[in-house]
């Protein structure tokens, strides 16, 4: 192994003895700090990196040994835990990819910078680890024993050499060409808490967790590429071996990530807004989507502001957004002060493509940036968070958009004006839902949910329950709860519990049912109307007492019986309305609190019924079934069936003589 | 005769034959409509009585149609929203080329209208070649004298298209595009790429049916009975006259463009509720009314273009045929009159 320069040793007593960061308003417990250097080379496509990290324990527990995430060494082969959960995903090509493709990193020494500066070699005594599935060939995670525990508030200096090989892209981060998107790189520290160290293993659906910090970093790329890095560059400098170095520093962070490529446009633009700090936007683009920076921009401010409103501001003053390389698969990913968006070269208008993931991107600032929530366990509060918020914001911003579909190899967009997207429909993912509406329980660690079907119960059902929560409770009530969990949780880390009861006491409701419902269990909601009449009262059988009692045969009594038999068929329980609108359009409504299979309503007026429903509000934007919401008794479906019957045949016609190319 | 000429001279003999255009048209709407109606009696049965009916009836509900979509199979998963206005010929094309595989029902009315084509289309081309009133009998008669050779024909062609599209596509857009685009980390790159394979594949399928097309005319102009005869006298045919037969393919492919860019440009998506959603669904109509008109005419075109290229222009081997009497009139004919009482 290479030993640490003594250079090294001597920056990293005076980062030490500088208190590890430039003097700022501290946001943060800034307790796992970092300073790194880098180099890049790209003919081999490999880091080699030195870090001083400064970390204290901010537990209650003692920490007699250290564990750090190595995500490169995920994709060092298939028997990677990564790579295993992405094959029961049903991924079959991974495992194929060239041997060029394929990357690690390497931990080349490990020292304890003691008080008086004095380094305690523990190379030999770091192994690998599998805390979440035993998995012996998995090298996402090590951990050093220490000489001595770390008590609580104690602080251990630790100096990390490592080279790694930048992959071809698995996920995220990698390199393709000139285009190199480097996240998750360096050897960092887990998050301890008071129940012992919260490291996990790579997994193939979640992201990542870790503490706040002060990253300090020189970057050595290239001359005359142009890099971009999580905070700002502090100064450049051209050393004589044709490379250069920039240097970035960012306060209160929890992550550092950094891209680089000589073919980027750098564009800049700001945001300013009356009661929120003004942001310096950096835009590094494409430069086949030139035509296409103030669409970013417009995006990333329509995402500054409305997050900024509702929930807080933006406290850094900068951020970068990243237009990744096409194929690079660095698209829509989050870091601190940095994001990727992802665009096509035919981006047509009034869809939103750039928009919709620079804003879900811009937006993860908030919601995992800076509430740092645990996205290995609980990746729900902050995708869903986010999905339900992009789509408020896409709501407000970019209406109408529509349905479009690309053709001919993916390339070709077509846009389809008749349907128009919906934050419902679209925004909140109400149709990838349905289909994995019942794989897991929310409350299921998120790293353990059924593979391939993450998604669904991360961003989807978190963005519909939380659409419910606004559709019950109203909006202004869910953006005080959303605003008071951001402002109490900013720069920590909550859990699901923390949540949930600021929920209570901002709502000032007992809504303990509802999380039991759609975050503890995997019920599926479905009301729907069983049955549905509505015919003119008639009373046949015995009528009166004693001797005036006769019977009666049916006849007119001028007014009319409506029946509607309400049914649950899933297992989830909400409180719904039942409505009935009569044919002189006067409505009818009862409550039912939705705990029985089945409830029957009925009423006697002087007019016929038309129509009835099932939550007519649509409060339960969670129903997977909504057609079944509604009962007329002069059903349109025959129209509806005639029509789009009609527009298909169309379509087959065409289909047949586009064969018919063959005779 | 070149290639604008013999295009004219297609198209003129097609002006003449308004009731093939008419026919043909009916025939591929007859095959269409049974699915069409079972597909009609799903999406009734998925509405029933809801009033997401009304929503789906007067405009469009996509909230709804993702529901469908959810529970769909076969038929019913290939109503997507796509399939409206020009989204339906791009979606069929955009297909084809990509080979994108298709339901059981579709390949299946697909394979039967192929076939029904190929017995008609003997009829079609006789009556082209004569470029006169052939009558429904004499048009059933060449249906049915050339049915066989033409569906021999039939099965070379399945054979070709076979392997192009399992081995030769799979060779250009699995293995080969992939790999051609690995590294490239411009879309537009990437696209060009796409283009110059589709070009590649096209040529090959232009090739191939410019074959089948030339032999298709000989087999009924020339009424040849042997199929792999005609096949080797198509190739022959339009590896002689290369290039008035690719022109002429280009200005009908050329005719097909327009009409579809044209349909592009009008075509008015989904339609709405009451008469207004008539007058959408006589333009889808009108459309695929066209599209017949132009196939017949490519048809007609390449009739002419052979027959121009013959000693005898108008030259058609083939006797008009003359049915038998029926068994009933023959008796009568064959009665002794002396024994008539």
């Amino acid at each position: 192994m290479a030993p640490v320069s003594r250079r090294s040793v001597a920056l990293a007593t005076l980062w030490i003895v500088a208190g590890a960061a430039a003097p700022s308003a501290q946001l943060s417990p800034r307790n796992a700090s970092y300073a790194m250097t880098a180099r890049l080379e790209p003919q081999g496509r490999t880091i080699t990196g030195d870090e001083i990290l400064t970390w204290r324990n901010i537990s209650h527990a003692p920490a007699s040994a250290l564990r750090f995430h190595l995500y490169y060494n995920a994709w060092r082969n298939t028997a990677s835990t990564w790579m295993r959960e992405r094959r029961l995903a049903g991924d079959a090509t991974l495992p194929s990819r060239p041997q060029a493709d394929w990357g690690w990193i390497d931990i080349t020494s490990i020292r304890l910078i003691g008080a008086g500066g004095s380094p305690v070699d523990l190379t030999s005594r770091a192994r690998f680890i599998a805390p979440d599935d035993g998995n012996a060939d998995d090298r996402t995670v090590m951990e050093v024993p220490l000489d001595g525990a770390v008590a609580p508030g104690g602080t251990a200096n630790i100096q990390i050499a490592w080279s790694s090989r930048v992959p071809r892209t698995f996920a995220r981060t990698g390199a393709i060409g000139n285009f190199y998107f480097i996240g998750q790189w360096f050897p960092k520290i887990g998050v301890l808490e008071d129940t012992g160290w919260n490291c996990h293993q790579f997994h193939a659906a979640t992201e990542f967790f870790s503490d706040f910090g002060t990253y300090d970093v020189r970057l050595t790329v290239p001359r005359g590429w142009i890099v971009g890095a999580t905070g700002v560059e502090r100064d450049r400098r051209d050393e004589a071996d044709g490379t250069t170095t920039h240097h970035y520093v960012q306060d209160d962070v929890h992550d550092f990530v950094w891209t680089t490529s000589p073919d980027y446009l750098e564009r800049h633009a700001t945001f300013e807004h009356p009661s929120l700090p003004r942001v310096d936007m950096r835009l590094l683009l494409q430069p086949e989507h030139a035509s296409q920076a103030e669409r970013h921009f417009a995006a990333t401010r329509a995402a500054l502001k409305y997050y900024g409103e509702w929930f807080g501001p933006y406290p850094y003053g900068h951020i970068t957004i990243v237009d990744p390389a096409w194929q690079s698969d660095a698209r829509g990913m989050e870091y601190p002060t940095l994001f990727t968006a992802g665009s096509r070269w035919l981006a047509p208008g009034n869809v939103t493509t750039p928009e919709g993931v620079t804003i879900h991107e811009a937006g993860h600032q908030f919601w995992y940036g800076i509430v740092a929530t645990n996205e290995f366990e609980h990746a729900w509060m902050d995708e869903g968070f986010n999905t339900f918020s992009t789509a408020r914001v896409i709501e407000q911003t970019y209406t109408p958009n529509y349905y479009s579909k690309r053709y001919f190899g993916d390339f070709v967009p077509w846009v389809f004006r008749d349907f128009p997207l919906t934050r419902e429909t679209d925004g909140d993912r109400l149709g990838p839902y349905r289909p994995l509406a019942k794989t897991d329980a929310q409350s299921t660690a998120t790293w353990q949910y059924f593979p391939g079907t993450a998604a669904g119960i991360t961003y989807d059902k978190t963005a519909l329950w939380l659409n419910t929560l606004e559709r019950m409770l109203g909006w202004d009530t869910v953006q005080r709860i959303m605003s008071t969990y951001f402002s109490r949780w900013a720069f920590k880390h909550p859990k699901p519990e923390d949540f949930f009861s600021i929920a209570n006491e901002v709502s000032g409701r007992d809504l303990t049912w509802f999380f039991d419902q759609v975050y503890r269990s995997s019920n599926v909601f479905d009301y729907g109307v069983a049955s549905f009449a509505s015919e003119a009262a008639a009373q046949r059988g015995y009528v009166g007492e004693g001797n005036d009692r006769r019977f009666t045969e049916p006849g007119k009594t001028g007014s009319f019986h409506t029946t509607v038999v309400a049914r649950r068929y899933g297992e989830g329980i909400f409180p719904v309305d039942i409505r009935v609108v009569f044919e002189n359009n006067e409505e009818t409504r009862w409550r039912w609190d939705g705990q029985e299979r089945w409830k029957a309503f009925q009423i006697d007026k002087p007019v016929r019924a038309a129509f009835a429903q099932v939550d007519p509000d649509r409060v339960l934007l969670l129903d997977v079934n909504y057609t079944n919401n509604s009962a007329a008794l002069e059903p349109q479906s025959p129209a509806a069936a005639r029509k789009w019957s009609l527009v298909w045949l169309v379509w087959l016609q065409d289909h047949l003589l586009t064969y018919g190319f063959f005779v | 005769m070149g290639s604008f000429a013999a295009f004219r001279e297609g198209i003129r003999r097609v002006n003449g034959a308004p009731l093939v255009v008419i026919g043909m048209f009916a025939v591929t709407l007859a095959v269409a409509l049974p699915l069409s109606y079972i597909l009609r009696s799903e999406i009734e049965a998925h509405l029933g009585s809801s009033l997401n009916a009304e929503s789906a009836a007067t405009g469009t509900n996509y909230d709804w149609w993702q529901e469908f979509s959810g529970q769909a199979s076969g038929l019913a998963s290939t109503f997507i929203p796509s399939i409206t206005g020009f989204g339906a010929v791009l979606e069929n094309l955009s297909n084809l080329l990509d080979n994108v595989k298709e339901t059981r029902a579709i390949v299946a009315v697909t394979f039967f209208w192929l076939l029904l084509w190929s017995f008609l289309s003997g009829g079609v081309i006789d009556r082209f070649a004569r470029a006169r009133r052939t009558r429904s009998h004499g048009f059933f008669g060449a249906c049915g004298m050339h049915v066989w050779r033409l569906l021999r024909l039939g099965l070379a062609a399945l054979a070709v298209y076979a392997f192009l599209f399992g081995y030769v596509h799979f060779w250009i857009f699995t293995v080969g595009y992939p790999g051609w685009t690995q590294d490239l980390t411009i879309e537009r790159s990437a696209f060009a790429v796409r283009l110059a394979c589709y070009l590649g594949f096209g040529a090959l399928l232009v090739l191939c049916s410019l074959v089948f097309d030339y032999a298709r005319v000989r087999i009924v102009v020339e009424d040849r009975r042997s199929a792999l005869g005609g096949l080797v006298a198509g190739a022959r045919f339009a590896w002689r006259h290369r290039g008035g037969a690719l022109g002429l393919y280009a200005v009908n492919a050329v005719a097909f463009l327009g009409l579809a860019a044209a349909y592009a440009a009008i075509a008015p998506g989904a339609p709405r509720s009451g008469w207004s959603t008539w007058p959408v669904l006589a333009l889808g109509e009108a459309y695929i009314l066209l599209r017949h008109y132009l196939k017949l005419a490519f048809y007609a075109s390449e009739t002419a273009f052979f027959q121009g290229a013959l000693a005898h222009a108008a030259y058609t081997a083939a006797p008009p045929i003359v049915w038998p009497d029926s068994p009933a009139a023959e008796s009568i004919g064959n009665v002794d009159p002396s024994r008539m009482v």
